[in-house]
């Protein structure tokens, strides 16, 4: 049984800060310097002119002249959001953040201990202190779906069919009414909607009814993946490792740039370093971010290093170069720690032997690219098969163990 | 971590074939020539066989390609 929780317009209304008043008007975020020309999150009164998340810029505002650009804050949204993660894990929820705003959890473990669904959603509603909408469902799809049609008193759980109904059956026999622009939710699937519609196929019931052959003929991948979601089956969750969150933050009187801010990082790190919390650990990643001055919004950067470190001038040459992509002046300087690595007693042998050291280096480089790019960041191709004459069935992915 | 994953795995391709099996168009690209054709069967002996018609084909665009025919569910496929 998922449940999903749903904030919406999260990074909008973090944006937003003390100016609410602007969420009543037409309004959307800003492109990130750098970034694609598109609007992020928009405001209701901006849906109302036609206007949606991903718009190019200039098509955006040719449909809304008086449309307001707020400037993102992807430090405020990063900051708020994984503190609304950690007062969900707080009551036991192992969760899967699939974006800022939208996070689903699997309640069985928690039934008991909360009493039932209701006990486990007024458990989390107690923690989270904002209005939220939430969905349950026996897949991630349609509880997702079922959060987007939830009010915030009024959680939709979907739970219809008679007791020997099969779970992917109930989801399945839910999402039939459902439009397919649903299917926008997944980020792999945000083209296809339009497709669909255009072809005369309005709802999931209608799209689960088509063979899936005839998808994956017109359609390749994608199809055959809507068509599972509106069959009410889904991937199962993969929720994150609960973290820890250490972070330092430094007050600039006067906005700082250039030698000052170079100083104030070199501050931070001392800091960060000296915190008790750390227990002699190293540091694998961190997170440096900065509100910018006059409004101009904050500015986040993580860094992997190439090593975990936990020696304060080798942190300083991997950040420092990073202060320079900063596009403004900043106010507020803060480095966080987002992820350790093992104690730092490891100590460097003083005659190596090459070929232990190689592997030592090889080893270390798979554990930064996982580090980046997740586990899958390093497979080795193992062949089982080499002989045979079906292709499929000569060779497999497995990761590298070094 | 995930277990191991097949490499090569066929993928499904939309194709127009002529009467006697061999590929017009694929994935929208008409076929400029066909460089061979094999036939593999396997697995006769047991309740699921493996019958495939394979066509190395070079579309009009210059893209070299292999496809297959199954025999037994008379679908396209596309394969690496």
């Amino acid at each position: 049984m998922i449940v999903c929780v749903l904030l919406p317009r999260f990074a909008l209304t973090t944006a937003v800060g003390d100016r609410r008043e602007l969420l009543q008007t037409p309004a959307a975020l800003a492109p990130e310097p750098g970034g694609a020309q598109q609007v992020g999150e928009v405001s209701l009164a901006a849906e109302a002119f036609g206007i949606h998340p991903g718009m190019r810029l200039g098509e955006a505002l040719a449909r809304c002249p008086r449309l307001v650009l707020v400037a993102p804050d992807p430090a405020g949204v990063a900051d708020g959001w994984e503190r609304l993660l950690v007062r969900l894990e707080s009551v036991g929820a192992a969760v899967e953040p699939e974006r800022p705003g939208l996070v689903c959890f699997d309640a069985r473990g928690l039934l008991r201990l909360h009493g039932g669904v209701e006990g486990v959603l007024g458990a989390v509603r107690r923690v989270l202190h904002v209005p939220a909408r939430f969905g349950v469902a026996p897949s991630r799809f349609a509880a997702v779906a079922a959060a987007s049609r939830a009010r915030s008193r009024r959680p939709e759980i979907v739970a219809g069919g008679s007791a020997a109904a099969k779970d992917w059956e109930r989801a399945r026999a839910y999402l039939a009414p459902l439009p397919v622009r649903l299917l926008r939710a997944r980020a792999a699937l945000a083209d296809l909607p339009e497709a669909l519609e255009r072809l005369g196929v309005k709802t999931l019931g209608e799209l689960a009814a088509l063979p899936a052959a005839s998808l994956a003929d017109r359609f390749g991948r994608a199809g055959l993946l809507a068509h599972e979601l509106a069959n009410g089956r889904d991937s199962e969750l993969s929720p994150r490792p609960a973290s820890e969150f250490l972070r330092e933050v430094l007050e600039l009187p006067e906005a700082a740039s250039g030698t000052q801010l170079q100083r104030g990082l070199d501050l931070l790190i001392d800091r960060l370093l000296a915190r008790r919390e750390r227990r002699g650990r190293t540091i694998r990643s961190v997170v440096i971010s900065a509100v910018l001055v006059e409004q101009g919004g904050t500015w986040r950067e993580q860094v992997v290093f190439r090593e975990a470190l936990s020696n304060a001038v080798r942190m300083r040459l991997a950040l420092a170069p990073k202060l320079s992509l900063m596009p403004a002046p900043a106010e507020t300087l803060r480095l966080a720690v987002q992820r350790f690595g093992p104690l730092a007693s490891d100590q460097r042998a003083l005659l190596d032997d090459p070929s232990a050291a190689r592997t030592a280096r090889l080893r270390e480089a798979i554990r930064q690219a996982r580090a980046v790019a997740g586990p899958e960041a390093a497979m080795r191709v193992l062949e089982v098969d080499p002989e045979s004459r079906f292709p499929e069935r000569r060779a497999v992915l497995t990761p590298f163990e070094g | 971590m995930s277990g191991p994953r097949r490499l090569s795995v066929p993928r499904r391709v939309a194709v127009d074939a002529a009467d006697d099996g061999r590929p017009l168009v694929v994935d929208s690209r008409d076929v400029d020539s066909i460089r061979e054709s094999w036939l593999i069967e396997d697995r006769w002996w047991t309740e699921k066989p493996l019958r495939r018609r394979y066509w190395e084909i070079v579309t009009t665009c210059g893209r070299n390609e292999i496809v297959f025919h199954d025999l037994q569910s008379e679908r396209w496929w596309r394969q690496r």
